[in-house]
């Protein structure tokens, strides 16, 4: 198969923030059209990485580039992030909240307004959209954010834990659309601690522990390397080795 | 500059949609009018009830042993003075309720400016109504040698000032002169507390909903800032606009029932002075001053980890807005005081004495220019300082940024 330019690539990327390094030497690339997992328990440097590849946090090393370059918000239009802290202004109504992040990702306000209206109407908040945000439940709240994640069909998605605190019902609803969006040719960083939807949904996965990466490559070629079984046996096996000095992979 | 448009325009409909921002703006004129009106009325009818009580007390007993009392008056208001030696008795008889009330004028009455006053209950209008007859009989008893009732009433209200000053010969225009750039004070009092806490509500919001983090994904700090910014003067403006027709509406509805505006302290409408310099230096100070505690507030806003501990910061630029008040008397009379020229550069006093001086025009251009120049620096550093903590804080839900993250490159 022939590779594509990478939609994500980051060499040799390392953070310091005040005296404590977060990330260190982390390499990876992330291609149109494929889930790529990046896995790690709480503290292992994903956000943290992800935050330094569009910008909010400035790297100490090495480079982190999206479509080729560095990422400023200029090119908002290729990104579409749904961040582990997120929430969105519960004083606003949905439909001007999603239109609102679209024009900030630099679509027309028509346009905005109608991929929001087809969105709410694909996700069952058709009704809603004239309602204040505060008044929505927790999972018709992150619903709209995945809406304001994707509003624009961006080139690459960027989602930190999506189906966390999701019915059945709804966590299905949200993946079909991730799988649309990667059936289009998105690429999707997609972080999750649950290994079932990992095995489901990517292709490749990257697990950090301090801050380094301790296991990268196609799902399977993983497996094999840690002759594991599941991904959570792999997992385990990681983040149950005594020495905390880093392995290269 | 399409997304700093975008910032603008979601920031401003924001806070103008929301129901408390014209509730707060209908609401504070409305509850001052009313509560002067009711305590006008209020107040008005309480002394019409003391003068009604007053006129209706024949059971007070009177000794007088300063001899200042005018027998007269005792009697016109149909009491009599008693001897002294009855003192005792009298008071006996207030106390077991025989009489309602006793004043002793001591013989050290002109000395000591005290006189005694012994009454059968604790009703406070009674008491008021006993005190202001008291008060009344003293001072209408020591007025009643001046004369004519003319003469008296001159001796007991004095008599109203009419200054005219004269600079470089000409006659100026005294009062009148600061009315226009005085408007600028309150503008600036109106705006500050009206909306400078915008900035700092906007921005904290911000993080305790956890949006942050999606708006700086696809707008810079930089520009999120200067649109907030500039969507709070959009909103000031509209909140000026409001209030001058508001005031507008109610100078019509006063002419058209018949009535002129009466200003105060002889300050007439046709002499009002529009000195362009004066304006001009007034509304840079609103601005720059407007500007620079905006900035500190977004700072304040972007370093501390809550909308709580927020507002706990900003009780400091609260403070300082209204500090120069009590340095009022200084800041008029003598503006070579150290005092005032140090409150006049210092940032959070600057604005609010630089604008008074402006007003008063104890400053000279000199000093006009040099104290808007240092506060143009301290605003430029205050939106510096938001933006690089907001940089640095947006993400921060934990702890406060610490000031030596602030200041590393």
């Amino acid at each position: 198969m022939l590779m594509k330019q990478p939609i994500v690539s980051v060499k040799d990327f390392s953070l310091r923030i005040g005296e404590k390094t977060i990330v260190r030497d982390l390499s990876f690339d992330v291609h149109p059209g494929e889930v790529f997992a990046l896995l790690g328990a709480n503290g292992s440097g994903k956000t943290s990485t992800i935050r330094s590849l569009l910008g909010i946090y400035k790297s100490t090393d090495g480079t982190l580039h999206v479509d080729g370059k560095r990422y400023t918000p200029e090119q908002a239009r290729l990104v579409g992030y749904l961040p582990e802290e997120r929430g969105l202004y519960t004083r606003s109504k949905v439909l001007d909240t999603m239109i609102y992040f679209g024009e900030l990702k630099g679509l027309g306000r028509d346009e905005a307004r109608e991929f929001s209206l087809s969105y709410l109407d694909r996700v069952g908040l058709a009704d809603k959209a004239n309602t204040k945000i505060k008044k929505l439940s927790g999972g018709q709240q992150q619903k709209v954010q995945l809406g304001v994640a994707i509003i624009g069909e961006p080139k690459l998605l960027i989602l930190d834990e999506p189906t966390k605190g999701l019915d059945p019902v709804n966590r299905k609803l949200l993946l079909d659309i991730v799988d649309e969006l990667q059936n289009k040719g998105a690429a999707v960083i997609y972080i999750t601690h649950l290994m079932e939807e990992v095995e489901r949904l990517a292709d490749r996965l990257l697990i950090l522990k301090d801050g380094k990466a301790r296991a990268y490559g196609g799902i399977a070629e993983v497996k094999k390397k840690f002759k594991s079984k599941s991904l959570e046996d792999v997992f385990v096996s990681i983040y149950n080795e005594k020495s905390t000095e880093a392995k290269d992979v | 500059m399409s997304k700093l448009k975008t910032v603008i325009k979601h920031e401003y409909w924001t806070i103008v949609k929301q129901p408390s921002f014209w509730i707060s703006m209908i609401a504070t004129p409305l509850l001052i009018a009313v509560a002067f009106g009711l305590s006008y009325l209020g107040n008005a009818a309480s002394e019409d009830r003391i003068e009604e009580l007053a006129k209706d007390l024949k059971n007070v007993a009177i000794v007088d042993q300063s001899g200042l009392i005018s027998h007269d008056i005792i009697q016109g208001n149909g009491l009599e003075i008693s001897p002294s030696y009855q003192e005792e008795m009298l008071r006996e008889q207030v106390i077991n309720g025989e009489t309602e009330a006793l004043i002793v004028y001591p013989d050290t009455l002109a000395k000591d400016r005290k006189y005694s006053v012994y009454m059968s209950s604790d009703d406070l209008t009674k008491m008021g109504a006993v005190t202001g007859l008291a008060d009344g009989m003293l001072k209408t008893s020591i007025f009643l040698g001046l004369g004519s009732a003319d003469v008296i009433a001159l001796a007991q209200n004095g008599a109203e000032s009419q200054v005219t000053t004269y600079r470089d010969g000409e006659a100026t225009a005294g009062l009148n002169e600061y009315v226009v750039p005085g408007l600028f004070i309150v503008i600036f009092y109106i705006v500050f507390l009206f909306s400078v806490g915008y900035m700092l509500t906007s921005v904290s919001e911000e993080k305790e909903n956890r949006s942050m983090e999606m708006v700086l994904t696809y707008v810079k700090p930089r520009n999120l800032i200067v649109g907030k910014l500039l969507a709070v003067i959009l909103v000031t403006l509209t909140q000026v606009v409001f209030f001058v027709l508001m005031a507008a509406v109610v100078y019509g509805i006063a002419l058209l029932l018949g009535n002129t505006l009466t200003l105060p302290a002889g300050i007439d409408m046709q002499k009002i002075v529009f000195d362009p310099v004066t304006i001009l230096f007034a509304a840079a100070f609103l601005v720059v001053g407007f500007l620079m505690f905006a900035g500190f507030m977004t700072a304040t806003a972007a370093i501390a980890p809550s909308s709580k501990e927020a507002n706990n910061f900003s009780t400091v630029f609260y403070v300082g807005a209204f500090v120069p008040f009590w340095f009022i008397t200084m800041i008029l009379t003598d503006p070579e005081n150290p005092v005032t020229k140090f409150i006049t550069y210092f940032p959070v006093t600057s604005p609010v004495v630089s604008l008074i001086r402006n007003t008063v025009g104890n400053m000279g251009t000199l000093e006009t220019i040099s104290a808007l120049v240092v506060m143009t620096i301290f605003m430029v550093f205050s939106v510096w300082l938001a933006v690089r903590s907001f940089s640095l804080g947006a993400l921060e839900y934990a702890s406060a940024v610490k000031v030596r993250s602030l200041l590393k490159k």
